[in-house]
């Protein structure tokens, strides 16, 4: 009885600790972002920030750069785990160790880098540095991790061979199987990898302010170095949004269909 | 014509690894046949070459004459049923039997004709509207076999497509395959490594082991006339035992201190060989005296109980023998140790061939 009632105190302190330390700050900033007019609490910060329109800007740009990020990465990414589960198994260990270099290489060396490649590519008048291709491209690689590993592992919960067996055998084409089969018992792994492509993507600075392209981060930044409120309340703002979205993902993933099943009578 | 004609098929997947070896035969239209061997015998591999997902690295395969050796699975026309049921999770049941047809750009009535006709082929005209998830192994399989036959394909595969269900379920579902192949005349394949599944429904039986045929026949003469040790060791039950031969013209035996004869004469070589037979449970019995045919002495060892066959097992000179008679709790049966006669006729004992 007394170390029941142990470990339930233990596990209370634990929680509520965590708690604090998570909600605490997001209070303080709150509290901060009502504080723009003296002496009283108001919205002023966040009318202030729906007031400019380089919110606008730069938000609509990073949403562009999230949704084409996504798609390219759902295609690219759905085929190759699809690919190496069908065909090639064992190269699962070299395309693991790939999908894991974004995190070893930090976005100012992986964009210097780009940067010094592609400079000096060019077709004609047309230049990869004057178009949004190696934002996307940097965006592409830097959600690799996430996005591959989502889907690897959605893929490691369905027999990927024998479905796409059974389809070949109803007359269905790769590319058919991969978008009527594969893909619909992927829901739930390609919305996770979509949440964290978005994530990534909506709050990045560094390699669109190297590129020279506006972006939400970039707009954050700005918003911090001149003003003092209205970082606040962007900061709280995007904490809101991931927050929805992850509302969203939840809800639409929701009644997955159940898996391939073997049962048992 | 054969409808289905496999030529000198081998595959190999690595230079000294044989999955299949030399393989040949032909199947008739409308026929069912059983590939049956242990586990890595090759039967699976090449049920899965005549669909098209593994590629002979030497012979040819023919549907209806035309050569589909290096044709892809979805151009061949050929349903397929699986172990493990692989019906899409994410669609109905109706969805699952109707993919096929979607894929062939059917007018939507005509799929939901068929559909309809598929549930009620396999007896779940209610189910249309269910998840794959929501259903038991026996349905998952029967949507799965409604699925394989709802684009009308000219071969039916079937990869132990009972071997994840209880007995029981088992027994009725092979019935129902069965009656359902019959009734369309589709040329079936199926892959069992269950001797009375490939006994119970098949035209034909090959039985396969390691990589090579062994025999090809019909349930009857693969249970009652197997050519080979391995063949009349794996289907059923069999006494085996060496024994002498004494005078192979006449067909007679010695085992230790006892004569066996047997009608079976040309496979027994030569006077003084050892020669190994067989003989199936069910033909020996326990006799009273003056039986026809060969009767052994016997000491009863022990006796199981298996519910509508009894077996005892005894001891004739040093070898064991196993006697298989049906349940009759009016016939008193023996007790352990008792001395009894065991009698067969001579044309039950076997000689078998070591391939």
């Amino acid at each position: 009885m007394k170390k029941n009632k142990a470990s339930v105190f233990f596990m209370w302190f634990v929680f509520i600790s965590g708690m604090i330390y998570f909600f605490l700050p997001l209070y303080a900033t709150f509290d901060f972002s009502l504080r723009m007019l003296k002496d009283r609490l108001s919205l002023e910060a966040y009318k202030e920030v729906f007031k400019d329109p380089n919110f606008y800007t730069n938000f609509g740009y990073s949403m562009v750069w999230s949704v084409v990020t996504i798609l390219i990465c759902m295609l690219l990414f759905t085929w190759t785990a699809y690919w190496m589960h069908l065909k090639m198994p064992h190269w699962r260990p070299y395309i693991e160790f790939v999908s894991l270099l974004p995190f070893v290489v930090p976005a100012v060396v992986l964009i210097f880098g780009l940067i010094r490649m592609y400079s000096r590519v060019s077709v004609g008048s047309f230049n990869l540095l004057g178009t949004p291709i190696l934002l996307i491209a940097t965006y592409v690689v830097m959600a690799m991790p996430y996005m591959f590993r989502s889907v690897d592992a959605g893929l490691r919960a369905i027999d990927v061979r024998t479905l796409t067996e059974a389809g070949q055998c109803l007359g269905a084409s790769r590319s058919q199987i991969l978008f009527q089969i594969i893909f619909p018992n992927l829901r739930v792994s390609l919305l996770n990898g979509l949440f964290l492509t978005f994530a990534i993507v909506i709050g990045e600075y560094t390699v669109a302010s190297l590129l020279g392209w506006p972006s939400f981060g970039v707009y954050i930044r700005y918003a911090v170095a001149m003003k003092a409120y209205e970082p606040a309340a962007l900061s709280l703002i995007s904490f809101l949004m991931t927050w929805v979205i992850m509302m969203i993902v939840q809800y639409v993933g929701r009644g997955s269909p159940g898996q391939t099943q073997i049962a048992t009578h | 014509m054969a409808f289905i004609q496999i030529r000198n098929v081998s595959k190999a997947f690595s230079p000294n690894t044989f999955a299949v070896r030399d393989f040949s035969m032909e199947i008739g239209r409308g026929e069912l046949v059983s590939f049956l061997g242990p586990s890595g015998c090759g039967k699976t591999t090449t049920l899965r070459m005549v669909a098209g997902f593994e590629i002979p690295t030497s012979g040819t395969i023919f549907i209806k004459d035309t050569d589909i050796t290096h044709k892809p699975p979805n151009q061949r026309n050929v349903g397929m049923v699986f172990q493990a049921y692989a019906l899409f999770p994410n669609m109905t049941v109706a969805g699952n039997i109707g993919y096929g047809l979607r894929i062939a750009k059917r007018p939507p009535a005509e799929i939901e004709q068929r559909v309809k006709e598929m549930l009620a082929l396999v007896h779940m005209a209610n189910f249309g509207d269910r998840y794959p998830h929501q259903l038991s192994g026996g349905q998952q399989q029967r949507v799965a076999l409604a699925r394989a036959l709802a684009v009308k394909p000219e071969v039916l595969l079937l990869d132990e497509p009972l071997s994840a269900l209880d007995a029981k379920i088992r027994v009725s579902l092979r019935g129902e395959i069965r009656t359902i192949q019959k009734e369309l005349g589709i040329t079936t394949i199926y892959v069992t490594h269950d001797q009375e599944e490939a006994l119970s429904i098949s035209d034909r039986i090959v039985v396969m082991n390691g990589g090579r045929i062994e025999q090809i026949g019909s349930p009857f003469d693969i249970y009652n006339f197997p050519q080979t040790e391995f063949i009349a060791q794996f289907v059923g039950t069999l006494n085996a035992v060496k024994v002498e031969v004494k005078d192979a013209a006449a067909g007679i035996l010695r085992l230790e201190n006892q004569t066996i004869k047997t009608t079976q004469t040309s496979d027994l070589g030569k006077n003084g060989d050892q020669v190994m037979i067989a003989i199936r449970p069910e033909r020996l019995s326990i006799s009273a005296d003056g039986a026809a045919g060969n009767v052994l002495e016997a000491t009863v060892e022990n006796i199981t109980f298996l519910g509508a066959i009894v077996r005892i097992q005894v001891k004739i000179d040093q070898a064991t023998f196993h006697i298989d008679t049906f349940n009759d709790p009016f016939i008193a049966l023996p007790q352990i140790k008792q001395k009894v006669h065991v009698a067969f006729p001579e044309e039950a004992v076997m000689a078998l061939k070591n391939k």
